[in-house]
């Protein structure tokens, strides 16, 4: 490009070349080296032996697989709490709706590790779920799948993520004219198909952007799984993180990163195409 | 304005279809939107609310709509009341004020919506087409509407909102945002396409020349209340306030008292004379009261006995609108020759076509 206004673009395509390109590049390279585990040293070459490592086993992509899930299960979530907050907030009067964006942005000003140990202490067995459930004689033993499952790591997940898509919905729905949804009332639709037909295609944007932050957060979490998940919280990034560490395997943890990388770019892709065709899904014309 | 207590038929003899009583809508502690107001609206008729903005029209046209609970009083439809019946259980449709076309559907689309929603709507493409030619948009269909004009979305909404059949189609000042030659050819297709599809109409505006133009009865709103429900001419010549006769436009208001009251007849003393003029028959002796005199009902004669000087003279195409001025009031009124500005002329007032009105 000629025009001087781009020279402002420079800094941040150094940071991108230097911060995201140039280490992918690296990683790629070191995932074909091999390592002289008897010397404790990277041995540089071309081998696929990390690929077949990584790609031939069933761990690893059943582990990414999780990720990928735990994302969609996170963004589904969050869409299906967030959409009745958005909404309603839309109704508060002006300054009620300062108040509120603070409220919102609750679960962000406690660190993560406080909040896992907060959930901890609600789903555990002495927690306050089993004893809400015990109290009303619902249950006679404590129920003890809650905690340490994927289950207790997804709810901690979409109490984490919340926010994001919450507000991505609001912003979206502030926009949208209020007259809209009453029109469709007014022409026959009960709130719900008033929703699918009119509120949720015409706040595709945001729910996509919602959904692509809540994807990338939970997808790429470490600590919630491994807190709260239990035997379940094994995740491709606790590997990644092992092989680079303890096992000293940079190959194998650079080639399960990068096919970590390509698995939630796809599923993101994928998840933003879906959400942003819901508009045009209804079509009348016989 | 006359009340008539059953709701069978309204003072014309036509059918009632939709019946206010006792309809209050107050917010928290505010003084009510909507002060108690009891109306009918007959069947295939076009009935007008109109009043500034504030005095409650939109409220009153958003609890019949469903969008609005009223906090007291009923509405009662085709013998029915309507109660906490929500939007899309009401044989009710809107156009609204910003049309509220859906931005994502097609012309089409927007109005196959209510058709989509039905079971046993027929051939929806069919009743589309007819309900875009009705509205002169035929071969719109496959338009967005942000293609189009704001006098096309307009017809739109209409056609959207009257291909569901509705019992009554409300309108929200649908006509404001247009400009001023639209604003009047889109006035007439209204009226033209409310008697050909015989569905009862009730428009609101704050607009006197539409409310005229469109109406079979105008209700004059302000403050929350209806001032008065009659036809066009009945609202022009007898206002039943001093603010109806103000609101309406053109009047000029000389205040005093009633000094004497005879069948068909009020003599009313102001401060330029005593008239005598058909009246509000509620006026009684001594009563504060206004003469309400129209831009037809000052003549310029040489017997007259007021002398006025003239202020302004502007042409308007028939004629001169005059502005003068007697004894500190003034006096609008048509003229077919001008009169020098700055001159002082005779002038006579026509009793028959003036009015005594209520003071407040």
């Amino acid at each position: 490009m000629t025009g001087g206004r781009s020279l402002f673009a420079m800094p941040l395509v150094v940071v991108l070349l230097g911060g995201a390109i140039l280490p992918l590049v690296i990683l790629a390279v070191i995932s074909f080296w091999s390592v002289d585990f008897d010397a404790f040293e990277l041995v540089p070459g071309f081998g696929l032996a990390s690929w077949r490592e990584v790609l031939g086993s069933s761990t690893y992509p059943t582990l990414i697989g999780k990720s990928v899930l735990t994302g969609f299960a996170t963004a589904g979530l969050t869409a299906l709490a967030g959409y009745p907050v958005a909404l309603s907030l839309l109704r508060l009067p002006k300054r009620w709706k300062s108040v509120a964006l603070v409220v919102l942005m609750t679960p962000l000003y406690t660190g993560e590790i406080v909040r896992i140990y907060a959930w901890r202490l609600v789903l555990g067995t002495d927690g306050l779920v089993n004893g809400l459930l015990m109290g009303l004689h619902l249950v006679q033993a404590p129920l003890k799948f809650i905690l340490f499952s994927p289950v207790a790591t997804v709810l901690a997940l979409v109490y984490d993520e919340l926010p994001f898509m919450t507000l991505a919905l609001w912003i979206a729905a502030e926009r949208l004219d209020g007259r809209l949804a009453e029109a469709a009332r007014d022409l026959g639709a009960r709130p719900l198909t008033a929703f699918l037909r009119v509120t949720l295609p015409l706040t595709r944007t945001g729910l996509c952007a919602g959904a692509l932050a809540v994807f990338a957060l939970s997808a790429g979490d470490l600590q919630t799984p491994n807190f709260l998940g239990g035997p379940s919280g094994a995740t491709a990034l606790a590997s990644i993180d092992n092989l680079f560490g303890t096992a000293f395997d940079w190959p194998t943890a650079s080639a399960l990163a990068l096919a970590l990388l390509f698995a939630l770019t796809v599923s993101a892709a994928l998840l933003a195409m879906a959400i942003l065709r819901l508009g045009g899904a209804v079509r009348v014309r016989p | 304005m006359s009340l008539d207590t059953s709701p069978r038929a309204t003072a014309g003899g036509a059918p009632i279809l939709l019946s206010a009583r006792g309809l209050v809508k107050r917010y928290g502690a505010h003084p009510p939107v909507v002060a108690g107001v009891d109306f009918d609206v007959a069947e295939r008729a076009f009935t007008t609310l109109l009043g500034p903005s504030g005095c409650g029209k939109t409220t009153i046209l958003r609890m019949i709509g469903g969008f609005e609970r009223p906090s007291a009083g009923t509405l009662t439809l085709d013998g029915v009341v309507l109660g906490d019946r929500p939007p899309e259980r009401r044989p009710v449709n809107t156009v609204f004020q910003s049309y509220a076309l859906f931005p994502h559907l097609s012309v089409h689309d927007n109005v196959a919506f209510s058709l989509t929603l039905r079971q046993g709507a027929g051939d929806i493409a069919a009743k589309v087409r007819r309900a875009l030619d009705a509205v002169h948009m035929a071969g719109f269909g496959d338009r967005f509407p942000a293609q189009l004009s704001g006098g096309q979305q307009q017809r739109v909404a209409v056609a959207r909102a009257m291909v569901a059949e509705p019992r009554l189609l409300l309108l929200d000042e649908p006509l404001s945002a247009l400009d001023r030659t639209m604003r009047a050819h889109l006035q007439t297709e209204l009226k033209d396409l409310q008697r050909r599809l015989g569905i009862a109409f009730v428009y609101v505006t704050h607009d006197q020349e539409e409310a005229f133009g469109l109406s079979d009865t105008i209700l004059v709103m302000n403050g929350g209340r209806i001032l008065q429900a009659d036809t066009p001419e009945t609202v022009y010549r007898r206002p039943a306030s001093s603010f109806v006769a103000g609101f309406i436009g053109g009047a000029t208001l000389v205040p005093g008292h009633v000094v004497g009251v005879a069948p068909d007849r009020t003599t009313i003393g102001t401060a330029l004379g005593t008239f005598v003029a058909p009246g509000l028959p509620a006026l009684g002796e001594g009563m504060p009261a206004s003469l309400v005199l129209r831009p037809d009902s000052i003549v310029l004669r040489d017997d007259g006995d007021l002398r006025a000087a003239v202020r302004h003279v502007t042409f308007i195409g028939q004629g001169y609108a005059v502005e003068a001025e007697a004894q500190g009031q003034a006096l609008r009124f048509a003229s077919a020759e001008s009169p020098r500005v700055g001159s002082t002329v005779p002038l006579a007032i026509v009793g028959d076509r003036a009015y005594v009105t209520a003071a407040a």
